[in-house]
């Protein structure tokens, strides 16, 4: 019991030492932004993928925002993705490719596999592009953010770019404010720092992109996944790819404003991400790939991200037992694990890169939010052990993982 | 203290450290201060004429004063509606014109009618308009200018902001350019100037040297692409005059010998050399330094993590295919072309020989 007490507060602090290693980086380290002078160039032909299942209150508002963007319009063609609506998208679409025709060309799909991978790998029938982002339907692109997002790939070693999410949202309540410091952390810090530390920047699957003929290379979208972003980013690097972030790139997103909401979108996070872990940890760490060894210690880090969950929950339980059990002295170990849990578990961003993050972006109130992250700490740490719990007795009886979107709170398009 | 007191006080004092850091959360959370989403550029898209747009547009209104100037052969002055003052220059500037100065600096907007000279040693802390060719006197400063035809920056001259020019933009030796820099048809840079960011159809380092531009589309002899891309785990070496078909990636150094033509494009994780006259007909990307040879010819985009060096003769892109070349630090040899834009992010220098 000590041995494993000990165990899980190594790997704590391995995480903990990790996410100081990139909020150091970001505060005093190189910043790597290779593409993001690019503004004069052969822009090749794009597919933007937006991905829409009922998404009646926000559709309109992406596809108005990417005919105003500043890609040549006769190399850029929009496919909205309605993955089986039942309410208004479809006729919103077609409104909007009536208005914009040959610019918007609708994909309709009426039945197959629910869930964004499944309704995106049937659309890549009709993508003609070698380039292709991705958009989830809350989302409003700037002007100049497609250009952004294609750079990349004019280097014939990028195989996935990622771009940079930023809640729109962010008045509503304690939750979409909590909500933005977190992806503040996220983006910012953590995302950028694994760019510039050549480690394994990851594929968010919205305000993205991906080469064609890299995604093939790999076996195209895997629908089994409940974080295709994720698979996306491990067959990649595996197969020598790499995925670039671009902070610079941003997007405003519409986030959770309901606590039951936030809670089923991190569950199925950390399920995706675990299938995730369970299909390619051992290859990235071990296996015949291309991965240079950074980037398999990393990759293999970020896999493990939401298993802390479970692993920090346990880590106290057994801080506790063997206090009752009157094994002493352990104060180091679980002084240790008191001063790092915390700063291990979360989406990816602990409280010391969310600051670091405020700081980044010139924001000086928010900062002062930075304690109410504990409520958010907790939520996350108990959702996430709970799907993994159930992610567990579903694998013993066989049963497949569903796919649960996350539901809008727009009023209006 | 009796054992229930001590209880409570402790209580009471774990309570208060706790709730201490909590005061200014709940202060933001009621006052929401700061509750508005980041603010991201939603607007325009870095375009590197934005300033020079906006103050063509700003300064329209003064447009037909500065005509009747012209007609009348006089000069002007007055205040813009927001307060700004300005001096109409209707006739050539003479020798013995004197600005008006505060402090050694030209405080005012200027703007001038028709094809004038600036005497030298001048600084204006407001912009500069020009109807016709404007040539700057040497070791002039100016904060921005805008020229709707030529503008010829003599030796020495700095420009903190931002230039454009309808025509062609010179800058003699020694010339700082600071911000953007363009034009609608060329920029032409003498050995000594240092620059930032440049975008014209046509970009030169020093003097013109007569050579063929690669139509890169039209090369009859290009191969058939049989892999789409050849990943290297170590350095890789191309030798001199081999014809590569598709993409080369290397994890390691990249040298290119002379001669050599990749119709594809390249990328090296460590140092990337280009010996003479190699073509690559996409894009060469490094994430360490570059330099490229003399005579060589990149259809593509020429992208350096570090530092990078363009030698004598070299070419990027081509007038119908412009690019962007870009690094932190940027060193071109006289004869370097760039159709498009240059962009070195900390220090971009001409000098005479690399």
């Amino acid at each position: 019991m000590i041995y494993l007490l000990f165990g899980i507060v190594a790997l704590i602090s391995c995480y903990t030492a990790r996410h100081y290693w990139f909020t150091l980086n970001r505060l005093f380290g190189f910043q790597r932004h290779p593409y993001i002078d690019i503004d004069t160039a052969d822009w090749p032909p794009v597919t933007v993928l937006v991905a829409a299942h009922n998404e009646e209150r926000v559709i309109a508002d992406i596809l108005a925002a990417l005919m105003e963007v500043s890609y040549p319009a006769e190399k850029l063609v929009v496919v909205p993705v309605n993955d089986r609506s039942t309410d208004g998208t479809r006729a919103i679409i077609d409104r909007f490719a009536e208005q914009h025709p040959g610019r918007i060309r609708p994909f309709h799909r009426e039945s197959g596999k629910p869930g964004k991978p499944a309704a995106l790998k049937d659309a890549m029938q009709i993508v003609k592009t070698e380039v292709v982002l991705i958009f989830d339907a809350d989302y409003i692109p700037g002007q100049g953010l497609i250009k952004q997002l294609v750079a990349p790939f004019f280097d014939p070693e990028v195989g996935g770019v990622m771009g940079r999410v930023v809640p729109l949202n962010v008045g509503v309540n304690l939750l979409t404010r909590l909500l933005d410091l977190e992806r503040a952390g996220g983006y910012q810090v953590d995302q950028q720092a694994r760019m510039n530390l050549r480690l394994v920047p990851q594929h968010g699957g919205t305000v993205a992109g991906v080469r064609v003929s890299a995604l093939r290379e790999v076996g195209g979208w895997n629908d089994n996944s409940l974080t295709e972003d994720t698979d996306l980013t491990y067959r990649l690097l595996l197969a020598g790819w790499k995925t670039v972030y671009q902070n610079r790139s941003e997007c405003y997103e519409e986030v959770p404003e309901t606590w039951p909401v936030r809670v089923r979108q991190i569950m199925r996070w950390a399920k995706g991400h675990n299938q995730a872990l369970v299909t390619y940890g051992f290859r990235i760490l071990l296996g015949k790939n291309y991965a240079t060894l950074r980037e398999r210690i990393d990759g293999f880090l970020l896999l493990g991200v939401y298993i802390m969950a479970p692993l920090t929950l346990i880590g106290w339980l057994l801080a506790l037992a063997v206090f009752y059990q009157g094994i002493a002295p352990l104060h180091g170990a679980v002084a240790l694990l008191a001063f790092t849990a915390y700063a291990t578990t979360g989406n990816f961003a602990a409280f010391f890169e969310i600051a670091a993050a405020a700081r980044l972006d010139h924001t000086r109130q928010r900062i002062r939010l930075l304690p109410f992250l504990v409520l958010g700490f907790s939520v996350s740490i108990f959702s996430v052990s709970s799907s993994v719990v159930s992610q567990v007795a579903a694998a013993l009886k066989g049963t497949q993982l569903q796919w649960h979107k996350t539901e809008r709170f727009r009023t209006s398009s | 203290m009796n054992p229930p007191t001590a209880a409570l006080v402790l209580v009471l004092l774990a309570g208060t450290l706790f709730v201490l850091p909590l005061l200014p959360a709940i202060g933001e959370l009621r006052l929401q201060r700061d509750a508005k989403p980041l603010d991201i550029i939603q607007q325009h898209a870095g375009e590197i004429k934005h300033f020079a747009h906006g103050f063509r547009e700003y300064i329209e209104p003064l447009l037909p004063a500065l005509e009747q100037c012209v007609q009348a052969g006089t000069n002007a002055s007055g205040k813009l509606p927001g307060g700004e003052k300005y001096l109409l220059l209707g006739r050539p500037v003479d020798p013995d014109f004197e600005f008006p100065t505060e402090k050694q600096c030209c405080p005012v907007i200027v703007a001038a009618g028709t094809d004038t000279f600036f005497p030298s040693g001048l600084t204006f802390a407001k912009e500069v308009y020009a109807a016709g060719q404007l040539t700057g006197g040497r070791r002039n400063t100016y904060r921005a200018v805008f020229g709707e035809k030529g503008l010829l920056l003599e030796r020495g001259c700095k420009v903190l902001r931002w230039a454009h020019a309808a025509e062609k933009l010179e800058a003699q030796g020694d010339c700082e350019l600071y911000g953007r820099i363009s034009s609608d048809q060329e920029i032409q840079l003498s050995a000594g100037c240092f620059f930032q960011r440049l975008h014209a159809p046509r970009i030169i380092a020093g003097e013109r040297i007569p050579s063929p531009v690669v139509d890169f589309h039209s090369q009859a002899q290009a191969p058939k692409v049989t892999a789409a891309r050849r990943l290297f785990e170590q350095d890789v070496d191309i030798r001199p005059g081999d014809v590569i078909a598709g993409d080369v990636v290397t994890r390691g150094k990249l040298r290119i010998r002379a001669g050599a033509r990749i119709f594809g494009s390249v990328k090296s994780n460590g140092a990337t050399v280009l010996e003479e006259g190699v073509w690559v007909m996409g894009s060469v990307i490094s994430a360490g330094p570059m330099r490229i040879g003399r005579r060589c010819r990149i259809g593509g985009l020429l992208i350096a993590e570090h530092e990078m060096a363009i030698d004598a003769d070299s070419q990027c892109g081509t007038p119908d295919q412009p690019t962007t070349v870009s690094a932190p630090t940027i060193t071109l040899a006289p004869g370097a072309t760039i159709f498009g834009t240059l962009w070195a992010r900390e220090k971009g220098h001409v000098v005479e020989r690399l």
